[in-house]
């Protein structure tokens, strides 16, 4: 963090300095990209609406993913979470007929648990996160599919969510914009409270940048661990509640593409893979890139099988230029010496 | 007693004691026929496909880095052999190198953007990974209007590449074993070894060494790349037709088998005979409950337990074997 | 170690003796176990072998891990059926070029088996098998295209979120001949791997795609999310009504649409009775010689609209259909 010790090396300085900037040009971009392409469509309600819906999942799960990144670790498992959270809602509440606030419950919790373990397995026994969470993620979509075909016989399962729950997670405002993307905003401000105003951000960035410092430093970096991971899989629990609950039909395969989906929104946002750094501006700023490129696609003339190519070497441009923009900011030397 | 204990120090011991318990909790529990097992060939195609690919790929992650483009690789090998010899009818053999040559660029591109960039393997292979599918994909539909490709190779390439000893096992078993001698040599009794596991403990270390790290590195980053073509290539000289697809299993399938056999994620430990078991083991959890009477539902169940179990045991007997001291020394 | 070695030793002889007695063993080949529409299939295999049990044998489903390498893998589960001394085979010819050398295998080794699923007629007579049981993707896709060609559809696109398989490819192929023979143009609509799995994904592309082609009246989906997916999409760009969904197979949530008016049909291909009458003739076969002389039993495709949906309904709760 040696930026901004300069003294008045100027606003403009400081701010292209910051972290965030590298990705928010890189969005502008982007979006200034497809905007040409997409047209009328893609600059109006409909195409803002498009890629937002999609940004405000994998956007939701982004987050903790996020904050787990930056403390040092990966969550693999989620893709396997999401699926078994919308199977434990839809079981609950249509299978076995309880209310949905305890199908909801169930769902949440079901997250919770896989991530308590993921923490538990991580802290517990110092093998590293990538490859408990591979571990747990074969399992519990094991377990999801065993048990759903054991209880309802097939491999989707069904609801029809009544009228207010279908209003409070699956209802499309305008019948465009899915109340999904409120959730994450909420889900941002807590984030960003947690990692920027709260003294646990602190801890977040410390245990990234060396977990052994971070501990004799009096952090409680288990719990810690076992907290983010519970909110990764409360996050990735949270999006098979509100997809059940939109479609009314849970799949066993469901979910498998948020776990790089993720991992590319927070690289793409500017968060080190080795831990220390990242912030949850430029999160939401890699997510809604994702989503841009992902959505503005169908609606440029480009054949969508270009899509995989464009994405993966978006990949590559936006850590390429956070890359620089990092080493121009940690080499500059302010002027006025 | 002293003959356990370096046993144990071996990282490819917790991989020969986990193929073991999966073999035993199969028998027992699950009713299956070792004798029949064990002539099966459908675990051991697997291994080798598998295997090849999880060779090189271990080899990276002694080094401190991975490769997760591997799973488009394959794909792109079969369809480039498959587009090649079979779609334009150029001769095999242009098929063959083309596949080869593909594996070459993109290993290439892997290695430059690692060693010249700070931005870790993980991501740059997740890079290659959605832009090779998205190539494949393109590629195919542009040239041949289709996602799948037919081929008829010859004799001799189906001979050596592509054709099932007696009837049953596929022929690049050879081949997998073959690599494993020769990697295995190359390891553990050239310098080249001691180079990857210095870079695997120390980057910078073993830079100041003296080790070539970044020409080692785009080396290593080539061979996972050229292996994965290998495996894909020989798939289509074999089944006669080539697919675009995802790819995304063999990932998680090949990590598996390598963590389980010992390889550290963080670098700097592993072998080659612990990489081959590693291998083997998985085959056997995988394709072995087709042969029990448990439900297949639960197959991924299992094949996540016992990644998390042999691992434990990896770690346990790591730390046994760190701090174990021979009885002859207690005085 | 050694007594470890005797334990599982003689385990493993209990187990073979178990084993040992069983009469006919079918192997049935299928799709991936969290397949919505093949475990549909597996539950039809799996009531047939009901009786297959009853009479002292078992019926055992191999399936891969999921479709990257759909010809390949089945052939190597047909050889591993041929391995583990099956006494029938029920397979689908996904690809013929893949697959055929494993039929032959089993043909050499003189078990009787019977295509189903994949392949049609021509497959089964080609590789000497006893039978063809089933529908035909490329012929799924037809119908649902003639379906809607028929209903006043123009221009159609299908929806293909596994771009790849060669599965899902003919039904695209299927839609795309049946609604150009009944007049109309098609296009499809191929989604990148990041949309797997991800039924929101698949939505907003699909919406996309309405908004920048708004002369679109017809759309075929393959996948049972993406039917739901599709609705929503129709919904959320504005033309509820102007387009017409119909789709491969069904649930629940399908039928609720077809009923509710928003989807128009859904092409069934009773994924239960290719699985239940495959093993269901192997059985009679390898027991008492039993054969069922009609060349090509056909289960589909079947078109579900509004006319029959309450029937349908029924069973789909069962988990049957």
């Amino acid at each position: 963090m040696a930026t901004g010790a300069t003294s008045g090396s100027g606003g403009l300085g400081r701010v292209l300095r910051r972290p965030e900037t590298g990705s928010f040009l890189g969005l502008i971009v982007v979006y200034v990209v497809f905007a040409l392409l997409g047209g009328r469509n893609f600059l109006t309600a409909p195409g803002w609406s498009s890629w937002l819906n999609m940004a405000a999942e994998v956007g939701i799960i982004a987050l903790p993913v996020g904050l787990l990144m930056i403390a040092g670790e990966l969550d693999i498992s989620v893709g396997a979470v999401l699926p078994a959270s919308s199977l434990t809602v839809a079981i609950i509440s249509s299978h076995y007929g309880l209310p949905i606030y305890l199908g909801i419950a169930g769902g949440l919790g079901v997250g919770l648990a896989v991530g308590f373990l993921n923490g538990l397995l991580v802290t517990r026994t110092g093998i590293p996160s990538l490859i408990i969470t591979i571990g747990t993620m074969f399992a519990v979509s094991g377990l999801t599919l065993g048990f759903t075909i054991l209880i309802a016989g097939s491999t989707g399962v069904f609801i029809v969510p009544d009228p207010l729950t279908k209003s409070i997670f699956g209802e499309a405002l305008g019948g465009m914009f899915q109340v999904g993307i409120f959730w994450w905003a909420g889900f941002v401000v807590v984030i960003y409270c947690l990692l920027h105003v709260s003294p646990w951000g602190n801890w977040i960035f410390a245990l990234g940048g060396d977990r052994q410092s971070a501990r004799n430093a009096g952090i409680p970096t288990q719990r810690l661990t076992i907290q983010l991971f519970m909110l990764s899989g409360f996050a990735a629990a949270f999006v098979g509640v509100t997809q059940v609950i939109t479609f009314g039909s849970a799949q066993v395969a469901a979910g498998s593409s948020f776990i790089f989906n993720s991992i590319m929104c927070v690289v793409i946002g500017g968060v080190l893979l080795t831990g220390g750094a990242g912030s949850v501006i430029g999160i939401v700023i890699g997510t809604m890139t994702f989503a841009i490129v992902n959505q503005g696609i169908f609606f440029s003339g480009l054949d969508p099988n270009f899509g995989s190519i464009i994405i993966g070497a978006l990949l590559l441009a936006a850590v390429l230029s956070n890359d620089t923009f990092r080493a121009m900011a940690l080499s500059y030397v302010a002027k006025k010496k | 007693m002293d003959l356990i204990g370096t046993f144990l120090r071996r990282p490819a011991a917790a991989s020969i004691l986990s193929l073991i318990g999966v073999l035993a909790f199969y028998a027992i529990f699950g009713g299956v026929d070792l004798g029949r097992f064990a002539a099966a060939a459908s675990w051991v195609n697997l291994a080798a496909n598998l295997g090849i690919v999880a060779l090189p790929v271990g080899l990276l992650m002694i080094a401190g880095e991975i490769d997760i483009s591997i799973g488009a690789m394959i794909p792109a090998g079969s369809m480039t052999t498959a587009i090649l010899s079979g779609y334009f009818g150029l001769p095999i053999l242009v098929g063959m190198l083309g596949a080869l040559a593909v594996g070459v660029l993109v290993g290439l591109v892997n290695g430059l953007l690692t060693v010249r960039t700070t931005v870790p393997s993980l991501i740059v292979t997740l890079g290659t990974l959605v832009a090779m599918q998205g190539i494949v994909l393109s590629s195919s539909v542009l040239l041949t209007g289709g996602v799948s490709v037919s081929l008829a190779a010859p004799d001799w390439a189906k001979f050596a590449f592509g054709h099932l000893i007696a009837g049953s096992h596929q022929v690049i078993i050879v081949w997998w074993v073959l690599l494993t001698m020769i990697f295995a040599f190359v390891v553990h009794k050239t310098r080249y070894g001691n180079w990857i596991f210095a870079m695997g403990g120390d980057k910078d270390s073993a830079r100041n060494a003296g080790i070539p790290t970044k020409r080692l590195t785009i080396g290593l980053f080539i061979l996972s790349a050229v292996c994965a073509s290998f495996v894909g290539m020989c798939q289509a000289i074999l089944f006669n037709s080539a697919q675009v697809s995802g790819g995304m299993g063999f990932i998680f399938n090949a990590i598996v088998s390598i963590v389980v056999g010992g390889v550290l994620l963080t670098g700097g430990f592993g072998s080659i005979l612990g990489i081959f078991f590693g291998t083997v083991t998985f085959a056997v959890v995988s394709q072995g409950i087709y042969f029990t009477n448990i439900d297949r539902n639960w197959s991924n169940l299992i094949i996540g337990a016992v990644l998390l179990l042999a691992v434990l045991m990896n770690n346990t007997f790591r730390k046994l074997a760190v701090n174990y001291t021979g009885a002859k020394n207690r005085n | 170690m050694s007594i470890l070695k005797k334990l599982v030793l003689s385990a493993a002889a209990v187990a073979l003796s178990a084993t040992a007695s069983s009469a006919a063993n079918i192997y049935v080949i299928g799709g991936k176990p969290d397949d919505p529409f093949w475990s549909i299939v597996k539950r039809g295999a799996e009531d047939a072998g009901k009786v297959v049990s009853a009479e002292g044998g078992k019926v055992v489903w191999l399936g891969p891990q999921n479709y990257d390498n759909l010809g390949v893998d089945a052939a190597e589960l047909i050889r591993q059926a041929i391995d583990q001394k099956a006494d029938a085979i029920v397979a689908p010819d996904w690809v013929p070029d893949a697959m055929d050398p494993a039929f032959k295998a089993v043909k050499a080794a003189g078990i009787p088996f019977i295509v189903y699923n994949a392949g049609g007629i021509e497959a089964a007579d080609r590789l000497g098998a006893m039978n063809y049981v089933g529908a035909v993707d490329y012929k799924a896709g037809v119908a649902g295209g003639d379906y809607l060609g028929k209903a006043g559809g123009k221009s159609g696109v299908c929806i293909n979120s596994l771009p790849g398989a060669a599965n899902i490819e003919a039904y695209c192929k299927g839609f795309g001949d049946g609604i150009t023979k009944a007049g109309g143009k098609s296009d499809v609509l191929p989604l990148p791997a990041t949309a797997e799995g991800n039924v929101t994904a698949v939505t907003q592309a699909f919406k996309a795609y309405l908004l920048q082609h708004p002369d679109v009246d017809s759309v075929f989906t393959t996948a049972n999310l993406d039917a739901v997916g599709a609705v929503q999409a129709i919904a959320q760009a504005g033309r509820t009504g102007k387009v017409k969904v119909c789709g491969a197979n069904f649930d629940q949530a399908i039928l609720a649409q077809i009923d509710a008016g928003t989807q128009a049909c859904a092409v069934d291909q009773q994924g239960y009775q290719q699985g239940y009458y495959a093993v269901s003739i192997l059985n009679g076969y390898v027991n008492y010689g039993l054969n069922i002389p009609t060349r090509e039993i056909l289960t589909g495709p079947g078109v579900v609209d509004k006319a029959n949906i309450k029937a349908t309904m029924a069973g789909t709760k069962q988990g049957t259909r």
